[in-house]
């Protein structure tokens, strides 16, 4: 895809007058730089980060395209948009990481990280505190909040609800923080 | 949520109407007009205006913050657009600022120490930066309410010329009323509840005009 930015701004004044296919395009011509401006800014970022960093992009380009003048360049217009949402995305999550367990996880699933060793570290502490848990409630964490299986293969599999699903993953995390700030005391 | 499955359900939305910054800013001039307008209705202009303008420094009370009103208003419709600048303008902004200050110290100068301050008391005091701020707080609200249709990359900052443009307009109508003529009084206290305003509206703007 080598649109160049003028056939981006005629995609854009069509969308803007009413084309919905024309919007389309137009964002799916630019998805891809700004996939590559995320990627190249956002390097100690798992891709399933930079996946919802450009989202977020698209969806401020989406909210906003009113503030184009047609009659202007787009590029800088574009351009703008990009940075401030890549520079507020990344702000955003810097503060993220400092979240405790329950975001903690999430990161780790989804971080391949900079360091493998801190992630062998993190992984190896996480099973730990897995294995304080009961079982049953061990198997929901994992199935659910790091291998990302589907909340209904997950129940048929346990045999339960995904109601009780949700609510015992969501006294299993409860229990998780309590355990990684109180030590090993954490069983009253 | 699938990017591709985005771009799906945000084509289907229909386009907002376009950006006019003539029709935000004329509301935003309006909000401003409304109370000033108002307030001189109800209270009426101080009754020695004619003479005491007869004075040079008492009309530049009332052209000052009508200039850094404009400048303001000016630079606050430029960074509406995501791309534009307004350093002209923000730079501009000195020169009122500079005149002020140097009426301030030509005035202290100028000045036996006991008259200097003579003016200022609570009630005074009060009256004047109480009232700028009461007819600042509708078009700082306004302006900073119409901002949101924009996208400004500067929140903090068009936060701050929403609120100047507010209280710098509620200065200009408030100044035909006040009878305070010593610089010492008004370039001190307007600037201060003009100060107040922006550092407000700069503060709401950076949480308000985010997206």
């Amino acid at each position: 895809m080598t649109h160049t930015s003028d056939d981006w701004a005629g995609l854009l004044r069509a969308a803007n007058a009413g084309d919905g296919r024309a919007y389309a395009r137009f964002l799916c011509a630019v998805t891809p730089v700004v996939r590559g401006i995320v990627r190249a800014r956002g390097r100690s970022f798992g891709p399933d980060q930079h996946e919802d960093i450009v989202q977020e992009v698209l969806l401020a380009l989406h909210r906003k395209r009113h503030t184009w003048r047609e009659d202007h360049p787009l590029r800088p217009w574009l351009y703008a948009i990009v940075r401030y949402k890549v520079v507020d995305a990344f702000r955003a999550r810097g503060a993220v990481v400092h979240l405790p367990i329950e975001d903690f996880t999430e990161i780790l699933a989804a971080d391949p990280g900079p360091d493998p060793f801190a992630a062998r570290d993190a992984a190896r502490q996480t099973e730990a505190l897995l294995g304080q848990l009961d079982p049953r409630a061990a198997e929901i964490v994992r199935a659910l909040a790091l291998r990302e299986e589907a909340p209904a293969d997950v129940g048929a599999r346990l045999n339960m609800t995904e109601g009780a699903l949700r609510v015992g993953l969501h006294r299993a995390m409860k229990k998780l923080a309590t355990l990684a700030k109180g030590g090993t005391d954490g069983h009253r | 949520m699938d990017t591709d499955d985005l771009i799906a359900r945000l084509a289907t939305e229909a386009p907002p109407p376009p950006l006019h910054v003539a029709a935000l800013s004329g509301r935003i001039v309006i909000a401003t007009l409304l109370p000033a307008a108002l307030f001189l209705g109800v209270l009426g202009t101080r009754a020695d205006l004619a003479q005491a303008w007869a004075n040079p420094v008492v009309p530049l009370k009332t052209l000052l913050p009508l200039v850094v009103c404009g400048l303001a208003l000016g630079a606050l419709a430029r960074l509406v657009r995501p791309e534009a600048q307004a350093r002209g303008l923000l730079r501009a902004l000195a020169v009122p600022v500079l005149v002020a200050a140097g009426l301030w110290g030509w005035a202290f100068v100028t000045r036996p120490p006991v008259v200097r301050f003579a003016e200022v008391g609570m009630f005074s005091l009060s009256e004047c930066v109480g009232l700028i701020i009461l007819l600042a707080i509708l078009p700082a609200a306004v302006a900073l309410r119409v901002l949101r249709r924009g996208a400004s990359v500067r929140p903090m900052l068009s936060g701050a010329l929403a609120g100047l443009a507010a209280s710098a307009g509620a200065a200009t109508g408030y100044s035909l009323f006040c009878t305070q003529d010593n610089p010492l009084f008004f370039v001190t206290w307007y600037g201060a509840a003009i100060g107040v305003v922006t550092i407000t509206a700069a503060l709401v703007g950076r949480h308000l005009l985010r997206w």
